[in-house]
């Protein structure tokens, strides 16, 4: 039976005139890579916006040469909803609505950041017990948001059994958070002065129960995913991000430590309870999406830590200061930061003594994780430019604002 | 921490007419906005070793739009605000060949004030559609979505 492939080739040499009748070598089964006069051309292909790996809908356009990158280029907007304008026209309460809308995978860190904004500019001492809940809470979406971006990067890479076992200690966490605070995503717990509630008896002892074996499952899904050879091998060495691009890129969190910069902004910069609690920061040596993995796994695991002492050393007293029912802040201008999942989230408010801010400001630690992908992606490979935008951890959602 | 205003103004002497002040914010430099890029590069490459662009915003305060460069030293542990003033129409100079960061931050301000981007790899538009208003101005007022519908 004659082989198709081999009539079509030889037919397609000769019509080019490379090789004339009787000049072929006999027994060629293949297009030698780079023959005179074949054309090729860079194709340009769009990824996305509706795109599974995506992290949402971020539109990615990318050049290729065969199956390289050779230019990439992010295009947002789609999420565009104005949170800073229709933060101009929202009381201060409101913002923490607003910024849980923003990155809507760590809702307590965004609201956190607008809280802390607006204290600042109020001057308002927030009680000891509505700090501890604040890391509390904060802790238990830290494990909740890495657990998404967990399952996700294995699928992005191909493992596709990670997602549901990282479901599965998400749903336990968003379980203890709905006991909290009522809602599943948008929590609007932190409150400027303090916290909407305290914990219930019900939600300590999901999440006693729930730490118990929280390390042992951190371990086995490093085991299951970490220590497989094909994922070391497709993420070992590939995306590399150098302390200089980390820091001109101005990359936060576990992105910039994964290169190995010691920056946290709670260790850095205490706010809430961290200033009381015992933690590491972990940090990567090469900055390749390797580090950035494990960053984040130990991150985990510090996480874990953080919430077994914040949960033993809750301290007693009131979640909430005395604040008015509508904030009148003085004139001034302040900026707020926590650390969020994915960085330094930041809240820039303006106040003109009035009821509601004249600027707000969001400061996306996505936005500039999103940035330094069209500095890493070019020259590797469409499926690992599909794993490096997965390595950064980015959420639209915060990007579009 | 807050930089020695001392130290800031030695090191901006020889570059810029530049105006230190302390507020609620921080240490905030004002320079004129032509000058921004020479601020920028003078702070990074000093003993201050500002090395990270953390944020740059737009604020519009009724006569003009302020831009704001928050810069971060880790040597130092240090924060700086950086001002500068510009017309409604003026044209915002791109500073992306001192801090990589300031590439889409630089287009959604421009595209968000309604100002003219220059020196920039990418000027295009990044969060809206063409034809969008200059959405962070306080003189654009919000709509209902009726309002939009009926557009």
């Amino acid at each position: 039976m004659t082989d198709l492939r081999d009539t079509v080739l030889t037919h397609a040499l000769q019509a080019e005139g490379t090789f004339g009748p009787g000049k072929a070598p006999a027994g060629i089964k293949r297009i030698p890579k780079g023959v005179d006069g074949l054309a090729t051309e860079h194709l340009v292909v769009n990824i996305g916006p509706q795109h599974p790996s995506t992290h949402g809908v971020l539109r990615l356009v990318a050049e290729l040469d065969g199956e390289e990158v050779v230019n990439v280029e992010v295009a947002v907007g789609y999420l565009h909803r104005g949170i800073e304008k229709l933060g101009e026209h929202r009381r201060y309460h409101q913002l923490g609505t607003l910024m849980d809308r923003g990155d809507y995978v760590s809702g307590i860190h965004c609201e956190l950041a607008a809280a802390l904004a607006t204290e600042q500019l109020l001057d308002v001492e927030v009680p000891p017990k509505a700090q501890w809940l604040r890391s509390l809470m904060g802790e238990i979406n830290r494990i909740a948001s890495h657990m998404v971006w967990f399952g996700t990067f294995g699928l992005d890479i191909g493992a596709m059994g990670q997602f549901l076992y990282a479901m599965r200690e998400r749903e336990a966490l968003v379980d203890v958070l709905e006991s909290v605070t009522g809602q599943r995503m948008m929590f609007n717990y932190v409150r400027p002065g303090g916290v909407l509630d305290d914990i219930t008896p019900d939600a300590e002892q999901k999440l006693r129960t729930f730490m118990r074996t929280i390390d042992a499952y951190i371990d086995e899904h490093h085991a299951l995913l970490g220590g497989n050879e094909i994922f070391q091998k497709r993420v070992r060495g590939v995306g590399i991000i150098d302390r200089d691009t980390a820091l001109s890129f101005a990359l936060t969190g576990a992105n910039l430590r994964a290169s190995g910069i010691p920056y946290d902004v709670r260790r850095d910069k205490p706010y809430s309870a961290y200033g009381e609690l015992d933690f590491d920061v972990p940090l990567g040596a090469t900055g390749d999406a390797w580090d950035r993995y494990l960053v984040r796994m130990e991150e985990m695991r510090q996480a874990a830590r953080m919430i077994g002492q914040c949960i033993d050393g809750l301290p007693e007293g009131d979640v909430m200061a005395k604040v008015p029912k509508v904030l009148r802040p003085p004139a001034g201008e302040v900026y707020a930061c926590v650390e969020s999942p994915r960085g330094e989230v930041g809240v820039h408010l303006v106040s003109d003594g009035s009821d509601t801010p004249y600027r707000f400001h969001y400061r996306a630690p996505s936005l500039f994780a999103m940035q330094v992908l069209e500095e890493i992606i070019p020259g590797n490979l469409l499926a690992d430019a599909i794993m490096l935008v997965g390595s950064v951890d980015i959420v639209l959602g915060e990007i579009d604002r | 921490m807050l930089p020695d205003t001392t130290v800031v103004k030695t090191v901006l002497a020889g570059v810029t007419q530049a105006e230190v002040s302390t507020s609620s914010l921080g240490v905030v430099v004002h320079v004129p906005h032509d000058d921004a890029a020479a601020t920028l590069s003078a702070l990074k490459a000093s003993d201050l070793g500002f090395v990270m662009l953390v944020d740059l915003l737009g604020t519009d305060t009724g006569e003009d739009v302020e831009i704001t460069y928050h810069l971060r030293s880790f040597s130092r542990d240090e924060e700086l605000f950086v001002k500068c003033a510009l017309s409604y129409d003026g044209v915002l100079r791109s500073v992306w060949n001192v801090y990589a960061s300031a590439l889409l931050p630089e287009r959604e301000t421009a595209e968000l004030f309604g100002l003219t981007l220059a020196g920039h790899p990418n000027p295009a538009r990044l969060l809206t559609t063409d034809g969008e208003g200059p959405l962070l101005r306080r003189s654009v007022p919000i709509r209902t979505l009726e309002e939009v519908r009926d557009r």
